[in-house]
Parts: structure tokens; C-alpha cells; sequence
């Protein structure tokens, strides 16, 4: 039985980094409650948002707390492109989303993952890559807790709680909303479809590659293309944790991910924990497909 | 709705399966070398198929088909050095142990629809791999390091019966009664379902038969590699080749995996002395296209738009 | 015309514009192939005149090991180079020049298993090496035996590819996995045996052979470990683990896998604890691990095969009763910058490129292009070259060359252990700046 505060700080690093991971799960989230479509290649646009705060760093001088604004601006136009390139010909014109576009969706973003997976090895260093951004740490107790981690923490939750205020609040917002409920019934309102979809999966793209941006704070050596393998699936199961179109979902898939993996290795071992971690996806699919959250 | 007809006779069967007779008559007399290579690609083939049983038949896309894979390779590499058996007996106890992983994952799964199921799918193997990689008994994380005989000959007529079998039972399930109640599931499940076609069942049977033989080809792989990695052996990239094979070939048909195996594995020994590196990206970008713009793969666009072919090729 | 018979219903039929175009795609798709075929055939041929020995391999371009291939496939060219310029092999009498055919594996095993009979029987290589990693080398190693041709492995180091079976070609250049980390828990045992050890490992082939060997040789010095996890490769956040060995009362610790992991380790070790003595897998010896630590690599230590300021040379080869052939690790590491834009060599290099040596000097030493004869020359020899001793057991494994421990101190890389090869000793304890 581990000692109580090798636990306690578990727990916190499991906090601190489900907040992350929360984050870049949301862009996700926001993509699949709207467009009701699954993005395979996820996890590469984390990786890019990743090398983009590496870059700008690297150029710039830019801390990732500053590269995630950018980087949050570029993926506004990724996710148009990408909407007009994979989405607008199978969602055009329809009341809703068959198996069929379903399935031409998973595969034509499983190939774009691997062609963007496979551009990065080949354009960016092999090597895994870091930020050296390190604002030191602060005491609470015994807790020895790093402060980038807490700035990439509160910056993750306030992404998230921005995105609920404008979904709830602001006519855009809303306008996405009613299209993700009923497509027919948002046209009567006189809103336009493509555009809303368009739009919300622009901000589904914009928010992937800011969390990517503040994921880097946590991989301080450990920036390569093929991180995206290790985060789409994480991605995944934290939206199905936390509801696919629940907004605060993502903070309770991500904090329980999070610390089923922090926690859990101190019993059984970093390994087994991941595994158990992931495979809680099939418990809540059996028995609770709509999410923790009701 | 009313269902397209099926050829009543196949002559893609009967090229196919001519072509897979006449290899094996000739096959003691092939140099080593190129067996070995036709050894690979009946691999990569053998796979494609026990996926297209799956994926390319009922439409559930499976991203973590290796998981059989490893499974059979590791059932290769125990019974191998810890038992001492043949790996003849390795690969059918890859097999068996593969197919009983399959229903047990197959039936929890199964009932997720569409989207639910690939990503269960996808974590699948990352499970099985870091479950693996603290098993005592299966070396922890070191690998098995095996020396069988080096017989190509074995592995080949091992794969090959293997092929023939997924040959032979794809031709029967979608020519028989179960190809209806599939393409049934296919295009509206529920429909299907009020048609009184039992649904999970034949998912479950479908899911089965494609972890037995991804199993079996799993053995056969830790058999020529001669040893079980378990980062080689639960690689994504094979459930990735898999799938882009099926892809590019054809999903559900018969003719399709074979062909997707060949233009993947073939044209990538190109990649491996020149333009390194760029395999995937080309693999990626014609998975794209196909998936956009033609999604029936090779033979199934053929198919739709060349009717004169649609009575030999399926 | 007759008409088709059997119309089927539900299927679209194309406009014939269409319908033309799709074969004509097809029928430019099969010569696509057709010209990619035969350009691979003539591009594959084997070349060369006689008067060369062709040594053939495998290695990991790109895919998972691409860092450590390439470097080895950079440490292969700089020592033919040498070789080629520096009088050849000499064979009965008649002079040879090396050649080198070789082709990307992917680090992908199947791989391994299609080319090398490709790279004996088609290109008619008389020599072989292995691919980088322990599972290629697997791999790779059933077609010394069948084809009877020699292999030298430089980049497979767990000793089970030797021990689980009986190998008559494979030769083992390297240390084996198993004494990677002797050296760390000798020092230890020496100079602080009441130190409580903690090991923390990648969960990789190699990482878990060398940290299980590790332990097994603490506890058999009566040293006491009293923390051993394992993390699986990519692991993001080891700062439990480590709260935990602290917690365990651990003096030390020993273990990592691979370069990123090492860096993580010594990230989070930063704000967690700070052990008495660090040495780590892999990762210490790559310069950028100062370069991104800073004053935190300062003291740490980690096993190498090589570094380029190791002293082997000559000199103690003469003292030791050895032979020496081929250029001074210094000498090497200044030709490996020339061939490379002034790169360093790592020790994946310099493994590579020592095994290449073997090689040569094995030929010349049984004076004959005969597989058993080298073979036989091989077993007989213990020489020292810039990479080190070389001396192999019966099965093929490596028993002369020994690792060398490297530790940071003052931003620089010293060899530290053993004494005889060291140019400074350990400094102790690790301070963490």
C-alpha cells in the first residue's frame, strides 16, 4: 500500500494533467456533438499544435501560454479547410449523418492521419523536441507542484468554460447548438447550415491545436510526430467518458482518465494502469453510452 | 429494398483460386528468395482478408485488428519456446487462442454501432499491449527470441492454406444466405434486424472467423521473423496496412484484399531503396482519395462502372 | 452487340465518357506498375567488379529506429571509407575494396525477413551485418545460418538472441544488454555499498534485460534494491514513480530506456528528489542531453559503448598483449566529421563502424573469402580496435568488450570507468545543478 502522500500527489498530478488533457479532448468533443463526425486524425493536430508552440518558441521566444492564442488562430483556417475538404460533401444537404458518410469519414481521416503523421517524420526532426520553459514551482504543504503545469491547468479550464459561455450565450453559438440538435429546424431559422457546421468545426480545430500547444508544457522532451498515436486515443476515450457534445464533459473524462492512470500506477504499476485506464471505455459504452455526465 | 443479385457462379473465385492452386504445385521449385518474398505478401494478404471478414463485410470499421495479430504471434512464440511444440502446432494455437480473445472482445464491442465500435477498436491493442508487456510468463517486455528451422517451404504452404480457407469462406458467406442478412447490416442494421436477420450473431460469427485467421497469420509472421517483440508484435501499423490494403482493394469483395495486398506490399519494397520514407504519405494520400472520391476500392469501382466486368469480378 | 443478361438493379451505370476514362486509368495504373517493377529490377542489380567484397544489411532508415540507423548506417561509411582508402583487404595476396549494399528496413521485422535473401541471393553479398535493435537482429540472424555466410551484429545487444539458441554465424560486437549497467552498480558496490538502489526502467526488450540483470548482479553484491517499476515507452509523466523510489528510501537510481524518457526522468526529478547517483540508459551520451539540461546533467552518469574521447589506442593494446588495427577513436571521429558535416559519432557509430572492422580484420587474418574460415578467424581473435576489445565466446557472444561509464561533469562528457580507459573519475554524490 503506497504512503498516503505519495498518493495525495498523485491525485494532484492526476488533476493537474486531466485539465490538458480535457483540453485537447474538447476540440474534439465540439467536432463530434456538431458534425456528429469522428476525426481520426485527431491526435496529428495536437501534434501540430505541439511543433507549432515548438517553432514559435523556437523563433519567437514565444512561451506556450502565448503560442496557444496562435496556434488557436491557425487552427481556424485548418479546420475550414478541413470541414470544405472531408465533411461538406457528405453532410451538404442532409437531415443527418448516415453509416455510410459515417464510414467514408473514418477512413478518409484514418489516410489523412497517416499522411500528416508521415509529412511530420519526414519534415520535422526525428528527434523528440522540447520547449525549455520552466517557471519554477510552488509549496502547498507538502505538495512540490510545477507551475507550468498549474498556468496550462487554469488556462485549460478557462478554454473550456469560454466555450460553454459562447455555445450557451451567443447567437453563433447557439445557432450551433440548434444544428447539432436538428438540422431541418435550424434551415426554418433561416441559419445556414454549411456555415454553421463549417464555423463549429473551425472551433473544434482551433481549440485541438491551442490544447496542443499547452499539452507541451507537460512533454518537455517529448515533442515527435508520433505522439499523436498516444493522444487520439486518449482524446477518444475522454469524450466517450464524458458525452460526445457535453461541454464540461471533457473535464470529467479528462480529470478521470487522468487519475485512474496517476493513481492507479502507484498500486499496479504505470503499464497496467494505462491499460485499465483505457479499457474503462467499455464499461461506460455498456452500460452508459450517453456519458458520466447526464 | 430490394438487394442487387449475386453472380451465380465466380469466376473470380475460380481465377483466384487457379492462381492460388498453380502457386502451390510450383512452389518446390520457386527459389528461395522470391518464396520468401511471395511468403510476405501472403501474409499481408492473409490479414486483409480476415479483416475485409469484418470490416470490409459489415461495415464496422476495426482499427485494432492487430490485437489478433499479436495474439497469434505470442501464441507462436510460448508454444514455441516454453512448450516445445512444432510452430505448426504455434500457428493453430494462434489461431485457437485468437479466436477465443475475438469472441470474448467481440461480444462487448459488437454492440456499439458504427463510430462507438472503431474507437473501441483503437484501444484495444493499446490494452493488449500494456498487459502484455507485465505477463511474467510471456517474458515481460523482452521479447521471445526464437530459432525454428529456417523452412520456407512450411510457412509457405502454412499461409497458403490458411488464404485458401479465407478464400473459400468469403466466397460462401456472401454468396449463401448469410450474404444477404450482411448486406443487409450493411446498409440499415435495424432494418435488417425487424427483417428477422439476428444481427449479433452474425456480427459475432464474422468477428470470430476474422480473429482466427488474423490469429493464424500472426503465427505464421513470429514463425518467419523467428521471435515476438511486443512493441513489433502490437505495431498500429499493421492494423493501419491492413486496413489501407482493404481499402484500395475493394472492401467486401472477394477479389479486394488480394489486390490492395499486392499494390501495398509490392510497390512499398520500391520505397525501401529509394524515396525512403515516403511510403505512408503516398499510402495516406490514396487512401484519402479512394475513401472521398471512390470508396468501393478498385474492384467495387470497377464493378460500378464497368458492367461488362461485373459478372467476373467480385 | 447483345446486351448484358443480367442488368443489375440499384447500380448506377456511367455515362460511356466516364466508363473510358476509368480504363484508362486502370491500364495506366498496371504500367505504372509494370515501369516501377522493372525500374526497381536494374536499380537492384547487383554491381561491382572483382576486387570488391560486398557486405550487405539492413538498416532502420526510417520508422521507429531511424536516429540510431542512420547513425549506425553513418559509423558503416566512415569505416569502409577508411578501410578503402587505407590499403583495403588483402586476400591471398590480391587487394579488395569493401562495398556496401544496403536498404531500409522500416525497423519493421518483416522487412528483415524479405531483403536479406534479396541482399545474398540477388545481390550476391558474401558478408553480412545485422539491422539495428535486438528484434531485427532476431530477425535477421536465421540467414547467417541458412545461407552460411558470417553476420555481424552491432546494434542487437540482448544476450538472449545468443543464449536461447544455438548460433554458428552471428558475432556479437557489442556488449551484451546484461553488463550495461555492471559498471554503475560495480562503482557503487565499491565505493557506497550500503547505498539502497532504485531502478526504474523502460518497458523495451533491451531496457528490461538490462535493468533485470542489473538488479540480479546488485543483489547478488548483497546490495539492496528496494524499488523497481517499469514505465511503457511514451510514457508521459513518470513523477509518481519517482515520488515513490524516493519514498522507497532509495540512495540511487539507475535504469531510463531511451533518449526521451532519460530526459523526462531528469525533468521531473528536478522538482521531486535528488538521488546520490544517477545513471541512465542511452540518454546521457547523446550532447543534447547537457544541451537541454543544462547544470541539472551535471554528475549524472549513464553506460556507453564508446565515446569518442575513450582512450583505447595502441598503446594500452600494446600493454595488454593486443593486437590493433584501423584508426584511433580520435582519428575516427575526425573522418566520421568530414563524411558528415562535421557531426559527431555517436556510439551507434562507432559500434557500427567497429563491427565493420572486426569484419576486415577477420578476413585478413584467416587470408581467405571462405565463410568458415573467417568464422574460425573470428572465435581465434582478441584485438582492440578504436572501439574497444573484441573477444567472442563459442555461441558468438561478446565477452572482451566492456562498457564504458560516461558522466557529465562541468558541461563536459568524461569517460569515468573503468580506470584503465577513464580520463577522470566519478564525481559523487549528484547534486542536481
Amino acid at each position: 500500500m503506497p504512503e498516503p502522500t505519495v498518493l495525495v500527489t498523485d491525485l494532484a498530478f492526476g488533476l493537474l494533467l486531466g485539465c490538458v488533457f480535457a483540453v485537447i479532448a474538447h476540440g474534439l468533443n465540439l467536432i463530434w456533438g456538431v458534425a456528429k463526425v469522428v476525426n481520426v486524425a485527431h491526435g496529428e493536430f495536437i501534434m501540430l499544435g505541439a511543433y507549432g508552440a515548438y517553432f514559435l518558441n523556437l523563433w519567437f521566444g514565444f512561451n506556450p501560454l502565448l503560442s496557444a492564442p496562435v496556434d488557436a488562430a491557425i487552427g481556424l483556417g485548418v479546420g475550414v479547410l478541413f470541414y470544405f475538404g472531408f465533411l461538406h460533401r457528405e453532410l451538404r444537404g442532409k437531415e443527418s449523418i448516415g453509416l455510410q458518410s459515417e464510414m467514408v469519414t473514418l477512413v478518409s481521416t484514418f489516410g489523412l492521419a497517416l499522411l500528416i503523421g508521415n509529412l511530420a517524420l519526414l519534415l520535422f526532426s526525428p528527434n523528440f523536441v522540447g520547449i525549455p520553459w520552466s517557471p519554477g514551482f510552488v509549496r502547498v504543504g507538502f505538495l512540490q507542484l510545477p507551475l507550468g503545469a498549474l498556468y496550462v491547468g487554469v488556462a485549460s479550464v478557462a478554454i473550456i468554460a469560454l466555450s460553454h459561455v459562447f455555445l450557451s450565450r451567443t447567437y453563433l453559438g447557439n445557432a450551433i447548438r440548434a444544428y447539432s440538435q436538428d438540422i431541418p429546424a435550424t434551415q426554418l431559422m433561416g441559419i445556414n447550415p454549411t456555415s454553421v457546421a463549417a464555423i463549429g468545426t473551425a472551433l473544434g480545430f482551433s481549440i485541438t491545436m491551442a490544447g496542443g500547444a499547452l499539452l507541451s508544457v507537460w512533454l518537455p522532451t517529448g515533442i515527435h510526430p508520433t505522439m499523436a498515436a498516444l493522444y487520439a486515443p486518449i482524446s477518444f476515450v475522454i469524450v466517450v467518458l464524458g458525452g460526445p457534445g457535453k461541454m464540461w464533459g471533457s473535464l470529467v473524462g479528462g480529470i478521470s482518465l487522468a487519475v485512474i492512470i496517476d493513481v492507479g500506477q502507484a498500486f499496479v504499476g504505470l503499464s497496467l494502469a494505462t491499460a485499465i485506464a483505457f479499457l474503462t471505455l467499455i464499461p461506460i459504452l455498456l452500460f452508459r453510452p450517453e456519458g458520466i455526465l447526464r | 429494398m430490394k438487394l442487387p443479385k449475386l453472380p451465380v457462379y465466380g469466376p473470380s473465385l475460380w481465377g483466384l483460386g487457379g492462381s492460388l492452386l498453380l502457386l502451390g504445385g510450383v512452389a518446390p521449385w520457386i527459389p528461395v528468395f522470391p518464396l520468401i518474398i511471395l511468403v510476405n505478401l501472403l501474409i499481408f494478404a492473409a490479414l486483409a482478408y480476415s479483416l475485409n471478414l469484418i470490416t470490409g463485410l459489415t461495415g464496422y470499421v476495426n482499427f485494432g485488428h492487430v490485437v489478433f495479430m499479436a495474439v497469434g504471434a505470442y501464441s507462436l512464440g510460448y508454444s514455441v519456446e516454453t512448450l516445445r511444440w512444432h510452430p505448426l502446432g504455434g500457428v493453430a494455437l494462434g489461431a485457437l487462442t485468437a479466436l477465443v480473445v475475438s469472441l470474448g472482445i467481440g461480444a462487448v464491442t459488437l454492440r456499439f454501432r458504427g463510430v462507438y465500435f472503431a474507437i473501441a477498436s483503437l484501444v484495444t491493442p493499446l490494452a493488449g499491449l500494456n498487459i502484455v508487456l507485465v505477463l511474467p510468463a510471456l517474458d515481460d517486455g523482452q521479447g521471445i527470441v526464437l530459432n525454428p528451422a529456417f523452412e520456407p517451404l512450411s510457412w509457405f504452404y502454412t499461409i497458403w492454406i490458411i488464404i485458401a480457407a479465407e478464400v473459400g469462406l468469403t466466397y460462401w458467406i456472401t454468396h449463401g444466405r448469410l450474404g444477404y442478412g450482411i448486406r443487409a447490416i450493411k446498409s440499415d442494421e435495424d432494418a435488417a434486424k425487424s427483417l428477422g436477420v439476428n444481427a449479433p450473431h452474425l456480427k459475432l460469427f464474422l468477428f470470430a472467423l476474422s480473429g482466427l485467421f488474423a490469429g493464424a497469420a500472426g503465427g505464421v509472421y513470429a514463425w518467419t521473423t523467428s521471435g515476438v517483440f511486443p512493441y513489433a508484435a502490437f505495431d498500429l501499423t499493421f492494423s493501419l496496412l491492413m486496413l489501407a490494403m482493404i481499402v484500395i482493394g475493394g472492401m467486401g469483395t472477394l477479389l479486394g484484399p488480394m489486390i490492395g495486398a499486392v499494390i501495398v506490399n509490392l510497390l512499398s519494397r520500391f520505397f525501401l531503396a529509394i524515396f525512403i520514407g515516403t511510403q505512408f504519405i503516398i499510402i495516406g494520400l490514396v487512401v484519402i482519395v479512394i475513401a472521398l472520391f471512390i470508396p468501393e476500392g478498385i474492384v467495387g469501382t470497377l464493378r460500378k462502372y464497368v458492367p461488362e466486368l461485373r459478372r467476373i469480378l467480385e | 452487340m447483345a446486351q448484358p443478361i443480367e442488368p443489375e438493379t440499384g447500380a448506377p451505370s456511367a455515362p460511356k465518357t466516364g466508363r473510358g476514362k476509368l480504363i484508362a486509368i486502370v491500364i495506366a495504373v498496371l504500367l505504372l506498375v509494370a515501369v516501377a517493377a522493372v525500374a526497381v529490377y536494374y536499380l537492384t542489380q547487383p554491381t561491382g567488379p572483382t576486387g570488391t567484397i560486398k557486405v550487405g544489411f539492413t538498416i532502420a532508415l526510417t520508422g521507429r529506429y531511424t536516429v540510431e540507423g542512420t547513425n549506425s548506417l553513418n559509423g558503416i561509411k566512415t569505416a569502409a571509407n577508411w578501410i578503402n582508402t587505407h590499403g583495403g583487404i588483402t586476400v591471398q595476396g590480391k587487394v579488395y575494396n569493401l562495398s556496401l549494399d544496403y536498404y531500409d528496413d522500416q525497423s519493421v521485422n518483416t522487412n528483415v525477413v524479405s531483403l536479406y535473401p534479396q541482399i545474398i541471393e540477388q545481390d550476391g553479398s558474401q558478408f553480412l551485418l545485422a539491422p539495428y535493435s535486438t528484434a531485427l537482429t532476431t530477425a535477421a540472424a536465421q540467414f547467417a545460418d541458412q545461407y552460411n555466410r558470417v553476420m555481424m551484429s552491432h546494434g542487437g545487444a540482448a544476450d538472449t538472441i545468443w543464449t536461447g539458441t544455438t548460433r554458428r554465424n552471428l558475432v556479437e560486437v557489442l556488449s551484451p544488454a546484461s553488463v550495461y549497467l555492471k559498471g554503475a552498480v560495480d562503482w557503487i558496490h565499491t565505493n557506497h555499498p550500503t547505498d539502497q538502489i532504485a531502478v526504474l526502467h523502460e518497458n523495451d526488450a533491451f531496457s528490461t534485460l538490462a535493468s533485470d540483470r542489473a538488479i540480479a548482479y546488485a543483489q547478488s553484491l548483497g546490495m539492496s534494491v528496494v524499488y523497481n517499476q517499469s514505465y511503457p515507452t511514451g510514457a508521459t509523466d513518470l513523477s509518481p514513480q519517482l515520488n515513490a523510489a524516493m519514498a522507497a528510501g532509495a540512495d540511487d537510481l539507475l535504469g531510463g530506456g531511451h533518449f526521451n524518457d532519460g530526459l523526462l526522468i531528469m525533468n521531473q526529478l528536478k522538482t521531486i528528489w535528488t538521488p546520490k547517483f544517477v545513471s541512465l540508459l542511452v540518454a546521457v551520451t547523446e550532447p543534447s542531453f547537457q544541451a537541454q539540461l543544462q547544470a541539472t546533467a551535471n554528475n549524472v552518469t549513464g553506460p556507453s559503448q564508446w565515446e569518442s574521447s575513450v582512450s583505447y589506442g595502441p598503446t594500452l593494446a600494446q600493454s595488454l598483449g593486443l593486437p590493433w588495427y584501423g584508426p584511433t577513436p580520435a582519428e575516427f571521429t575526425q573522418l566520421y566529421g568530414t563524411l558528415n558535416a562535421g557531426a559527431s559519432p555517436s556510439y551507434h557509430s562507432a559500434e557500427a563502424g567497429g563491427a565493420l572492422f572486426v569484419l576486415a580484420q577477420a578476413i585478413a587474418q584467416a587470408n581467405s573469402l571462405n565463410t568458415t574460415d573467417v568464422r574460425a578467424a573470428l572465435g581465434n581473435m582478441h584485438i582492440m580496435n578504436f572501439f574497444g576489445q573484441f573477444q567472442i565466446a563459442s555461441s558468438g557472444l561478446q565477452i572482451a568488450h566492456s562498457m564504458i561509464l560516461v558522466q557529465w561533469q562541468a558541461g563536459t562528457l568524461k569517460v569515468v570507468y573503468p580506470a584503465d580507459v577513464a580520463q577522470a573519475s566519478v564525481q559523487y554524490p549528484y547534486t542536481g545543478s
